[in-house]
């Protein structure tokens, strides 16, 4: 059996197990609702403009809070990365700010947004750049000095060769940060708004939970992880597609 | 012209010193092709940095026609050992041959012309789209030197290129690096560690001392201008040419090992 398919299985067997725990009386359906029932609540939930409107706020600030932590990581790692004193003197800060969890951040984001889409923001910047920022990094050690020095026989300049050069040499990496980024930001953008009430499905969950309608706030949960398969699924593919020269991509040369 | 003076390199790393390059000089006048060959380790690949602008020496200086190199100079183009490192994996054959024009600005029917050419020279017509890394080790030190030459450079430096491919491959390439001297009338500084190689292809061979560095002798070597594999290596004035340059290496040697 391929794994593919053993895959479908694997997720066919859990939504089977959901279905009979309740329906078994092994667990309380007011805490665990049948898979059956939680997927009623969800047909339902998708035909309401509500829901939509919940999906496109988190996206929103999903995606402009990475896009900004994807930009600022990149400019800053080329920065840093291509100079090595800046390099030293900036490591320890580095290695000191970026284990503070983003969430730590939640009372400072309250205090200069409120619940708007601002604390969103905040939350999901600082939590995504630096997933990005150390890729990078990563990227531009890995420029391979004869290939540098080529490009520096050929009186390629600076702009030159970060564009010949290091760009392609840290793309891997940037790749690999950006889907790094990327889910990080999808699990701090539902964070604000489950913490702090800012609009998005993390508020319909909180919302959801507060009024009763369980099989509603599993159905929410349920859909905040297939945004991240989907999430996690698109940037393989354009990453597949974007390297088709590299190794890890171009597989067996041929003879 | 190619001159180089008194040059000396000393690689400094915190109270250590290392003297790579004691007092070198030599000259390769326009349109020769010289053969630098010396012991591993005497400091080739630093020499050929230095005259590359790469790396800054501790003192003398280098001359490319006429003028001082301070950084790398316009005119000159290098083929490294590393070919595979050298030619840029995320390109095509034509893209890699293409780029070092671009930087130039070169009109666009002036590069796509310079890169045809290039490429059938080294007899690779027909691979422009493919990658470096789907070609073999020759072939893809035939398309390091193709962009070398469509750089249209006065002095060409190869860093002992054909080190890494098999005997029969590295035949074949010799003769196209004379065959691309005598077509293109270009200054080839050619550093090697294989002295039948050295003997073979140069009109003139510099030996150098191991480390560190100063000219151990110098040989015009005065076979026939067309050579080939099998006559020229035979021809006894090539046996008592590299048999010349074979004791001055083991005399280098020699003298660092006291």
């Amino acid at each position: 059996m391929s794994s593919g398919l053993l895959g479908v299985a694997g997720l066919a067997g859990l939504l089977v197990l959901v279905e009979a725990l309740p329906r078994l009386g092994l667990v309380d359906d007011a805490y665990l609702p049948p898979t059956s029932r939680i997927a009623a609540a969800l047909g339902d939930e998708l035909g309401t403009a509500q829901f939509w409107q919940a999906v496109g706020d988190t996206l929103t600030g999903w995606a402009i809070g990475l896009a900004v932590a994807v930009v600022a990581g990149i400019a800053v790692g080329i920065v840093i990365g291509s100079v090595p004193v800046l390099r030293a003197a900036t490591a320890s800060t580095i290695e000191f700010l970026r284990p503070i969890p983003s969430v730590a951040l939640i009372p400072l984001a309250v205090l200069l947004y409120g619940t708007d889409l601002g604390s969103t923001l905040l939350l999901v910047v600082y939590a995504a750049f630096w997933q990005v920022l150390v890729q990078v990094l990563y990227g531009v050690a890995d420029v391979d000095p004869i290939a540098d020095e080529t490009a520096r026989s050929f009186r390629f300049g600076r702009w030159a060769r970060i564009r010949h050069v290091l760009w392609p040499t840290a793309l891997p990496y940037v790749f690999t940060g950006v889907r790094l980024a990327a889910s990080v930001a999808l699990v701090l953008a539902v964070t604000a708004e489950l913490v702090i009430g800012a609009p998005g499905l993390g508020k319909s969950i909180a919302v959801a939970q507060t009024s009763g309608a369980v099989p509603l706030m599993y159905a929410l949960i349920a859909v905040t992880g297939l945004l991240g398969v989907a999430i996690n699924l698109a940037a393989r593919v354009f990453e597949r597609r974007s390297l088709a020269w590299h190794q890890s991509v171009r597989g067996e040369v041929p003879a | 012209m190619l001159e180089v003076s008194s040059l000396k390199k000393v690689y400094r790393s915190g109270q250590r010193e290392v003297e790579a390059l004691r007092d070198l000089s030599f000259t390769v006048d326009s349109g020769d092709l010289v053969c630098l060959v010396g012991p591993s380790g005497c400091g080739k690949t630093t020499l050929l940095r230095c005259i590359a602008g790469l790396l800054e020496p501790s003192s003398g200086t280098v001359r490319l026609d006429g003028r001082e190199v301070s950084g790398p100079p316009p005119g000159l183009a290098m083929v490294f050992q590393e070919y595979g490192r050298s030619l840029f994996p995320w390109m095509s054959v034509r893209d890699n041959v293409e780029l070092p024009l671009k930087q130039k600005k070169l009109p666009r029917e002036r590069r796509s012309a310079l890169v045809d050419e290039a490429l059938s020279a080294v007899g690779l017509a027909g691979t422009e789209t493919a990658y470096p890394w789907q070609l073999s080790g020759g072939m893809q030190q035939r398309v390091a030197i193709a962009r070398a030459v469509a750089y249209e450079p006065s002095t060409l430096l190869m860093d002992e290129p054909f080190a890494a491919v098999d005997a029969q491959t590295r035949a074949d390439l010799e003769d196209l690096v004379r065959a691309l001297w005598q077509r293109l009338k270009v200054t080839v500084l050619f550093i090697t560690h294989d002295i039948d190689e050295a003997v073979y292809l140069g009109q003139r061979v510099v030996m150098l001392s191991s480390s560190p560095t100063v000219v151990q002798d110098e040989i015009t070597v005065d076979l026939p201008a067309a050579r080939d594999q099998l006559h020229t290596r035979a021809d006894p004035r090539f046996t008592e040419m590299r048999t010349h340059v074979y004791e001055q290496i083991q005399k280098a040697k020699r003298a660092a090992a006291i």
